[in-house]
């Protein structure tokens, strides 16, 4: 009991569990199966991204280009699926690939030339969003083939409510979910994710213990490219228009998501469990809003005073924590 | 590297973020420089470059250049930004250009820029921009009154006049999109007074995700919903698809302001029932051909007749052209944009 007591998750989590209270006690049909499902396939997007900003954060990095990658690995995928066909898998591929190397070449670059990664991240950003929209035009893109356009309405499991309106768990959810699963035994079984979280904490030291920082660097972006092209198809899949301006801008929020969920922006801490807390709260917070009725005007208000009053929070029993070492450490 | 400092560095990188997100500009293409010298030099700028809005606009002025035989092009900043704006339009003043033709982000920040292009003789005319000050005249291609109300004339002819309904803008600053719902909403408080507005206006009309993820809300929020009405050209589109996946295009109707290639699918399944807009490419030939005429020493006239698009009733220095274009499932596909 103590032992949760003292852990950020716990918090978030009763955060959550308080505002689902209030949001229900005003609209009932907030806490429907149908929301959940609605809110796990709208959200699948965010958190797909927040993984991979979890584990560049814990490598003691940041990324701020992601936005970025998974805008061109849309493009590219959304050309390439309309020009030559192919299936889901060829379009998930594609978009990966593409994910992949410009996450690649942040990682060369941050190690290569030693920038840090938050300057050389907003400076690829710049450029891969720039270059798009030079080649590009800033066309949108529509007109997906059929198949591309069906499997955005796939359900694994399919319910009908009251009204007779079928809905169900989405197969976009459970890409999230195998993401997930998959994120979760790398940083826990994983020699690999132990050596993100040493070299978070510690650069040097974790390089003496023998983790070679280059390959563990260039895992991490490579990775965060990988699950940028994930989350770029499936921003395609959601609304069927590729669109220049459709992700980027988006950055600020995933960060804000993982840091609610208690990673932290200096590297070495931060928990899968955290982070999907973190995702739920926002998602929460913006889909209660408009159930409770609350006018429009207010949404960045709220959302910017969560943030605010969690990380100061989990700020707070930091310190506390810290003033009881050094109190311990005085007698 | 301590911590103050990371703490410092990345709360710099990011407002460096921001900034450089903002001022990453790729100003188009320049005009090619060999063109004789008695050509007028007409620059038509636009909010921003790239998006399929402008890039229709941008036909019409290119049209316009090769018929009127003017060198007439299409400049704008990459992002929305009032400030880049300015500053592309002071380029074109000491660029010396004869005219500028402006569709602003924000009328009051050019009041400046458009005094200093008056001092040296250029004509400026803007276009969506009905209060604007300092121009010579301002080209409108819908009465906004007009516009706004048949929003809900169109709507009730969907939904019938009683019931509740919730309005889409492109964000809660854009001037035209706000005008348009506030005479829509005096409409419906003269002409339809069963009809109910749910919620304050939701500012998700730019982007089609939120428009998809905020109708499922209000499906939910509110169950007698029977109709939207949208401002912004992604926000019909993304409530469309909300009502697909839900299976209810038959008990909810959309109206509202799109793209037509963009909205035929939602309009043919009939998710989407009605879509009103003007043409931009009428925009740009008009703001084009109006520049000649000033520049030839014509002046603007009530009754005067801009070739294919309609006659000009002035209105101060308002000139406005009746070009409301209704898309439907029938004409969707012949309107070319």
């Amino acid at each position: 009991m103590k032992k949760w007591l003292r852990r950020h998750e716990t918090y978030v989590f009763l955060v959550i569990v308080l505002f689902s209270i209030i949001i229900t006690s005003q609209n009932a049909s907030f806490l429907t199966l149908e929301n959940l499902f609605d809110l796990l396939k709208s959200y699948s997007f965010l958190g797909i991204l927040a993984i991979g900003v979890l584990f560049v954060l814990i490598s003691g990095g940041i990324d701020i280009s992601f936005t970025a990658v998974a805008t061109v690995a849309m493009y590219v995928m959304a050309i390439a699926t309309i020009q030559y066909g192919g299936n889901m898998l060829t379009a998930f591929l594609i978009a990966c690939s593409v994910g992949v190397a410009l996450g690649l070449i942040n990682a060369v670059i941050i190690y290569v030339f030693n920038i840090h990664s938050i300057i050389t991240t907003i400076a690829t950003l710049n450029i891969f969003y720039g270059v798009l929209t030079v080649l590009s035009g800033g066309k949108w893109i529509y007109g997906f083939p059929t198949w591309f356009r069906e499997f955005a309405d796939r359900r694994v499991l399919t319910l009908t409510n009251e009204a007779g309106v079928q809905y169900g768990l989405s197969t976009i959810t459970l890409i999230w979910l195998a993401i997930l699963i998959m994120a979760w035994v790398i940083l826990r079984y994983t020699t690999l994710g132990r050596g993100l979280y040493a070299m978070g904490g510690n650069p040097d030291s974790a390089a003496r213990v023998g983790f070679n920082i280059f390959r563990l660097q260039m895992f991490v972006y490579a990775f965060m490219g990988f699950l940028a092209g994930i989350a770029g198809v499936i921003q395609a899949l959601l609304v069927q228009t590729v669109a220049p301006n459709s992700i980027v801008g988006k950055e600020l929020d995933v960060l804000a998501a993982v840091v609610l969920g208690g990673a932290s922006l200096f590297g070495g801490t931060g928990t899968l469990l955290g982070t999907m807390l973190g995702v739920a709260l926002i998602a929460v917070m913006s889909n209660g809003l408009t159930m409770m009725r609350v006018p429009s005007f207010w949404y960045n208000v709220f959302i910017g005073l969560i943030i605010i009053i969690s990380v100061s929070a989990s700020a707070y029993r930091r310190r506390q924590r810290e003033r009881r070492m050094i109190a311990v450490e005085a007698e | 590297m301590t911590r103050r400092t990371t703490l410092f560095l990345i709360t710099l990188a990011v407002a460096l973020a921001s900034f450089l997100a903002v001022s990453c500009a790729v100003p188009a293409q320049q005009p090619a420089a060999e063109e004789p010298a008695e050509e007028y030099e007409i620059a038509v700028v636009v909010k921003i470059t790239g998006i399929p809005w402008f890039n229709r606009l941008e036909e019409g002025v290119k049209q316009a250049a090769g018929e009127l035989g003017v060198n007439a092009y299409q400049v704008g900043p990459a992002d929305a930004d009032p400030a880049q704006q300015a500053k592309v339009i002071e380029d074109l003043i000491s660029k010396g250009v004869d005219a500028i033709a402006v569709v602003p982000n924000d009328a009051k920040s050019l009041e400046p820029v458009f005094a200093k292009a008056k001092e040296k003789g250029i004509v400026v005319l803007t276009h969506e921009s009905p209060d604007q000050v300092g121009n010579d005249y301002d080209l409108e291609l819908i009465d906004n009154v007009k516009f706004g109300q048949h929003h809900w004339d169109k709507l009730v002819e969907n939904t019938g006049d009683s019931g509740q309904f919730a309005i889409y803008v492109g964000s809660l600053t854009v001037p035209l999109h706000n005008l348009w719902a506030d005479e829509g909403l005096k409409h419906v408080e003269q002409e339809y007074p069963d009809l109910e507005l749910v919620t304050e206006r939701i500012p998700c009309g730019e982007d089609q995700e939120l428009s998809r993820q905020k109708m499922l809300e209000l499906l939910k929020a509110y169950p007698d919903l029977k109709g939207l009405v949208g401002f912004g050209s992604l926000g019909p589109p993304g409530a469309a698809q909300a009502l697909q996946e839900k299976g209810l295009c038959d008990k909810i109707s959309v109206v509202g302001t799109v793209i037509p290639s963009h909205a035929a699918p939602y309009l043919k399944n009939g998710c989407l029932d009605h879509g009103i807009l003007w043409d931009p490419k009428d925009a740009g030939y008009g703001l084009v051909w109006m520049a000649q005429q000033m520049l030839d020493g014509k002046e603007i006239q009530n009754g005067m007749e801009i070739p294919e698009i309609g006659e000009i009733h002035l209105d101060g220095n308002i000139a406005k052209v009746d070009a409301m274009l209704d898309i439907t499932a029938d004409n969707v596909d012949d309107l070319g944009f």
